[in-house]
């Protein structure tokens, strides 16, 4: 077989079926027909459903879903849901905007009503646990990934599996094999998805590439470090660097003196979600992926020398960047980037979709992206020594994840899931991410753009996206989430404590209130407690449970 | 004439109890339950999606005695308390008497001082965070004008600050409110005649005013005190505790305590042991207070 | 009230009562200017160094106000809010005041007034966090989560305390010798209470309207524990500002003036009635 020609013509063929322009049945000939074996191929094209056969790219029935079965086109004729109303609790922002688009489109399809109830932030977890054990008024709520863990705590869990639905080929196509498998694991619990797609959050990062492109700058940096300019950063020495040498002068050209990197670190405010990013490749490399406990005794690994370095260097970034950082929100953590103020930010990927934005930012055009920089050195918390790499990087899922999972006292459970997976269609799910507004990223191959997906990016310039910005947001997204070693998500119950507990911590540090190992020290001490409470062997159990899947 | 006198006293004590019973009555009713509740939880372990999980005695006592967190929290909050009321007091006194002794545009002037206690604490903490930014704040432009730099938002005391200026703006009208109902009790002609033997109104207000209004005076303070303490809206906007935990008033362990963690064990009984303390100290301030009147 | 206080001052006197006003005046509406400034801007310009004067410094916009505003739940919210506080406000004082003229006017035999005004107070000592999540579990018995019954219920309990402990106190103050004088006329104990010890104490009354008022307007715990749709209220409305990206300042700002707007114009008109009601107090010699 000849690499070069089966490459293209295997790229196309793998465009037109993940597209919907092909049948499964036609792929895998012409596939094998390349040379292709059949243990790869059953990777690529893992076994799904006589559904597939039936696909078709749309109909009139429920224009915006494609593709769309023919069962489907069949059932929504009759109008199946008319007279049901479904009830959603959302959180007020961005992503429950995205859910409320949805809305009069599935209604017009289906016949059913949604009624969309929007709580505060603050208040999203007591309104659906309290919901969850007493009042049950609702079918279905938004939840963040860290969540989880409290979802099953009973016997019999609060939420219900989405599987057994998905199979039923009246309901609106979509199928969890596209996941990037680590965005996968946050929708799942011991290998049953539970969520429906919506959102697929992960921190990399975002920095002016037209500052460091730009070859004075390379030179000047090469005076005073001595060594070429990284572009973009790939050690976290670099990244050091590189934001240490952009701070205290005007390479904007404002008349003021600008900052290496903009962090935010306000107490309660996803501020620690900086720290696990960037702490990631100091703790988990290929010899190791645990980063929160020992799954054997359940001991918290917090205060390792990993963490504690990966603390001490946190505390050397936010020197680059305003004192008042430290009490800033996310949003003003943004602006500060934005405003072409900062060179580099590590965050999600709302940073470019608002960068596109004229009444948000002046960086458009000007935004490059890329994973995390890795280390030369992790420390494996287990084993408790530094193990050496040539470049050890890691990968994350942080952030919320935000998405719809169906509670188990609803008496409506199939429309209710019907909605859900309507958003969840390869068009729905490709509009939500390129329209800024849902907050939603992607998670899901197709998304992105070829040869890993099927995404196109005319798409994203028709929405007022930068073609380049686009490609290299993507990417450096893509790579991330599939980096071989990924830091994992904490969902067992009591997270929210747990993260508080270093949040503050965390916090006091960067406030010069406490030292980094004293600090956390006092974070596992504090951790262990916690872990007590809610019963050392459960807790055990259940984060040993959510590696599984 | 003594049956009169029975009647008349038998017809005082039903009518006595008919006035107190509904509010009474309505008191209890909605409030033994959550109150059982929450000293019932002050003793167990509860933990969310499994409910009490063992009775543990009195550990969530101790651990929230032995918390060095909670005492700061403590400290923290009556400091908070110390300084803002004594000045709140002062400023809303002062405003009343201004109008009281008939300050041109009273109709102007009156609802605009009224006007801060309406808005909601959080709504003004978030304004706050806007006005004491170094990213464009009113308040720290104009004390960078006058070459004073203050870490506001990013320091404990500096936080503390900004959350008791904004506290003075919101609640001095309570203090207002009620000195202006008290002064306004006082009559013309008292205020007529200390007038004609005084040089100012401002001897009037120390000599006649003041010891006149006494009393509703304590009563505003006392209940700002109770309020006060409880502060939670303002610097949890504000600076949400932070940074690390050295803005963070009681209020703000307990709702962390509470709600975030859904720890009810620890946070029942971080509530009863506040209720004791700060209840023998209002009892105490109370009937010192009362004793000067009665 | 026309008396000799002002009219006998000294000018220097009048100067600085005048200065103290305005500087008063100035030193409450200069946070609601911000707050306007900030409704009119750009997620961008919230933080934007220098951007203080509109038009000058920088380019006001009407987006906030239009993206809160076409938010079908902004009117629902007010309304809310204005229901549940009006009828929190009518509720407390119809059950308060009398029971604070009792204890104004009479002892009980097993406690002192005293100490039954005491147990009142302590009502308001506990920070209601602690009992959140009991009160929340009552509701839901009640079916009352997400109602405006529910929050009438759980305000009024809240602030009864302010009207019987405020009350009592404005009852006590009351000249006794007119309601001794009616009293012998032959007027009922009722009758002196509802004619006379009421109209003598109605700036009290009013205080005591206004406070209960503004708690029950501002709440924000309760109201965005126990309501999720039908029943939230501004505060809530305002915790949701709060969204992912933190505090969308700008939204917040406009919720602010929204949320402070139908008290503050109530309390312009209340007051021009205030100032009749004041006089009142002139009967007590």
């Amino acid at each position: 077989m000849s690499q070069h020609h089966s490459e293209k013509e295997f790229n196309e063929l793998v465009a037109g079926y993940f597209g919907g322009r092909i049948t499964r049945r036609r792929f895998i000939q012409q596939a094998a027909k390349l040379g292709i074996s059949a243990a790869l191929l059953s990777r690529i094209v893992p076994a799904t459903y006589a559904a597939d056969e039936n696909l078709l790219d749309s109909s009139p029935a429920s224009p915006t879903e494609s593709p769309i079965t023919k069962e489907r086109v069949e059932f929504l004729k009759s109008k199946p849901y008319k007279g049901q109303t479904i009830n959603v609790m959302v959180l007020k922002a961005t992503v429950g905007d995205g859910l409320k688009h949805w809305v009069p489109l599935w209604e017009e399809a289906t016949g059913g009503k949604v009624n969309v109830a929007e709580v505060p932030i603050d208040t999203l977890h007591q309104q659906i646990f309290s919901d969850l054990q007493t009042t049950h008024r609702y079918d279905a709520y938004m939840t963040g990934a860290w969540f989880y863990g409290d979802f099953f705590v009973p016997k019999e869990p609060y939420i219900v599996e989405v599987e057994p639905f998905r199979k039923d080929p009246k309901y609106p196509f979509w199928t969890p094999d596209e996941w990037i498998p680590a965005m996968k694991t946050l929708y799942t619990w011991q290998g049953k998805v539970y969520g429906v797609l919506f959102d697929g959050d992960c921190q990399i990062l975002y920095y002016r590439r037209d500052i460091f492109d730009n070859p004075e700058n390379q030179a000047k940096f090469k005076e005073k470090m001595g060594y070429d300019f990284p572009n973009p950063p790939k050690l976290m020495k670099e990244m050091h660097d590189v934001a240490t040498f952009y701070t205290g002068w005007d390479w904007n050209g404002d008349g003021k003196p600008d900052w290496g990197i903009s962090l935010h670190a306000k107490v309660n405010e996803q501020g620690f979600f900086h720290f696990l990013t960037l702490a990631a490749p100091y703790v988990c490399s290929p010899n190791n992926k645990f980063f929160w406990f020992n799954p054997d005794t359940m001991k918290p690994l917090i205060n390792s020398e990993g963490h504690q370095r990966a603390l001490e260097d946190y505390v050397k970034f936010l020197s680059n960047g305003p004192k008042e950082a430290i009490s800033w929100t996310l949003g003003q953590g943004w602006a500060l980037f934005l405003s072409g103020n900062a060179v580099m930010e590590p965050t999600w990927g709302d940073l470019p979709t608002f960068a596109q934005d004229p009444k948000e930012s002046k960086v458009q055009g000007k935004v490059g992206a890329t994973i995390i920089p890795g280390t030369s050195e992790a420390f494996d918390p287990i084993k408790g020594q530094w193990d050496k790499f040539d470049l050890n990087t890691v990968g994350n899922t942080n952030g919320g994840t935000w998405h719809c999972v169906i509670s188990r006292f609803s008496k409506k459970q199939e429309p209710t899931y019907d909605f859900l997976a309507f958003m969840a269609t390869r068009k729905n799910a490709l509009w939500n991410c390129t329209h800024g507004f849902t907050g939603v990223q992607p998670g899901m191959r197709f998304e992105y753009f070829p040869p890993a997906g099927t995404g196109r990016v005319e798409e994203w310039v028709e929405q007022g996206w930068n073609a380049e910005e686009a490609k290299r947001y993507l990417e450096a997204y893509y790579k991330n989430l599939t980096l071989p070693v990924q830091e994992s998500y904490l969902r067992i119950p009591g997270t929210a404590e747990y993260w508080h507990e270093l949040d503050v911590r965390v916090s006091a540090v960067l406030a010069g209130q406490t030292q980094a190992k004293a600090a956390l020290d006092d974070c596992a001490q504090a951790w262990e407690r916690i872990t007590d409470r809610y019963g050392r062997d459960k807790q055990k159990a259940l984060y040993q449970a959510s590696y599984a899947s | 004439m003594e049956a009169t006198a029975s009647v008349q006293r038998k017809a005082e004590r039903v009518f006595k109890y008919a006035l107190l019973a509904p509010a009474v009555i309505w008191v209890i009713a909605l409030t033994f339950f959550p109150i059982l509740a929450a000293i019932h939880f002050s003793f167990a372990n509860y933990v969310l999606g499994e409910g009490i999980t063992g009775y543990v005695g009195f550990d969530n006592y101790i651990r929230v005695l032995t918390d060095g967190g909670f005492w700061y929290a403590i400290f923290i909050t009556a400091l908070f308390v110390g300084i803002t009321i004594p000045i709140e007091a002062c400023l809303g006194f002062t405003l009343a008497w201004i109008i009281t002794i008939g300050l041109p545009a009273k109709s102007f002037f009156r609802p605009i001082f009224t006007a801060p206690l309406f808005t909601t604490e959080v709504a003004i903490g978030y304004l706050g965070v806007t006005l004491f930014t170094d990213q464009g704040g009113l308040v720290a432009a104009l004390f960078n004008s006058l070459g004073i730099h203050i870490d506001w938002l990013s320091s404990a005391a500096g936080g503390l600050a900004a959350a008791m200026i904004l506290d003075i703006w919101i609640w001095t009208p309570f203090i207002f409110l009620m000195s202006l109902a008290a002064l306004s009790a006082i009559s013309k002609e008292i205020y007529d005649a200390a007038m004609l033997e005084a040089s100012s109104h401002w001897q009037v207000l120390r000599h006649v005013a003041i010891p006149l209004a006494w009393p509703v005076l304590t009563i505003a303070v006392l209940l700002r005190v109770i309020e006060g303490l409880k502060s939670f809206g303002l610097p949890y906007a504000l600076t949400s505790g932070g940074p690390g935990t050295s803005t963070q008033l009681f209020s703000i362990m307990a709702d962390l305590t509470t709600i975030q963690f859904t720890d009810f064990g620890r946070g029942s009984a971080m509530g009863i042991l506040y209720l004791i303390l700060v209840s023998v100290v209002i009892t105490f301030f109370f009937k010192q207070m009362r004793r000067r009147i009665e | 009230m026309e008396n000799l206080l002002w009219r006998n001052s000294k000018l220097a006197s009048k100067f600085i009562a005048m200065l103290i006003a305005c500087a008063g005046a100035v030193w409450v509406i200069v946070p609601f200017l911000w707050a306007i400034n900030n409704s009119l801007k750009t997620h961008a310009d919230i933080f934007k160094p220098h951007a203080i004067i509109p038009f000058l410094q920088f380019t006001p916009t009407m987006d906030a106000w239009n993206f809160v505003l076409g938010d079908p739940q902004v009117l629902n919210c007010l309304f809310s809010s204005t229901l549940v506080s009006v009828g929190t406000t009518l509720f407390v004082l119809l059950i308060g005041t009398p029971a604070a003229y009792s204890l104004a006017r009479f002892e009980f035999r097993r406690m002192k007034s005293r100490d039954i005004t005491l147990w009142f107070l302590s009502q308001r000592v506990l920070p209601p966090v602690v009992v959140l999540v009991p009160f929340y579990i009552l509701l839901a018995q009640l079916g009352l989560i997400d109602t405006w019954t529910g929050l009438i219920l759980l305000y009024s309990t809240f602030n009864l305390a302010f009207c019987v402990v405020i009350m009592r106190d404005i009852f006590r103050d009351v000249s006794k010798e007119v309601e001794e004088a009616a009293r012998i006329e032959g007027a009922s104990l009722w009758q002196i209470f509802w004619m006379i010890a009421l109209p003598l104490s109605l700036d009290g009354l009013i205080v005591t309207a206004f406070i209960v008022f503004a708690f029950s307007w501002n709440e924000a715990l309760f109201a965005s524990a126990v309501t999720s749709q039908h029943a939230a209220t501004m505060p809530a409305f305002i915790l949701a500002s709060r969204s992912t990206r933190g505090v969308d300042f700008n939204f917040a700002a406009v919720n602010t003036i929204l949320a402070i707007a139908p008290p503050v114009i109530l309390s312009f008109f209340v007051q021009r009635y205030l100032a009749r009601g004041l006089s009142f107090g002139a009967v007590k010699g």
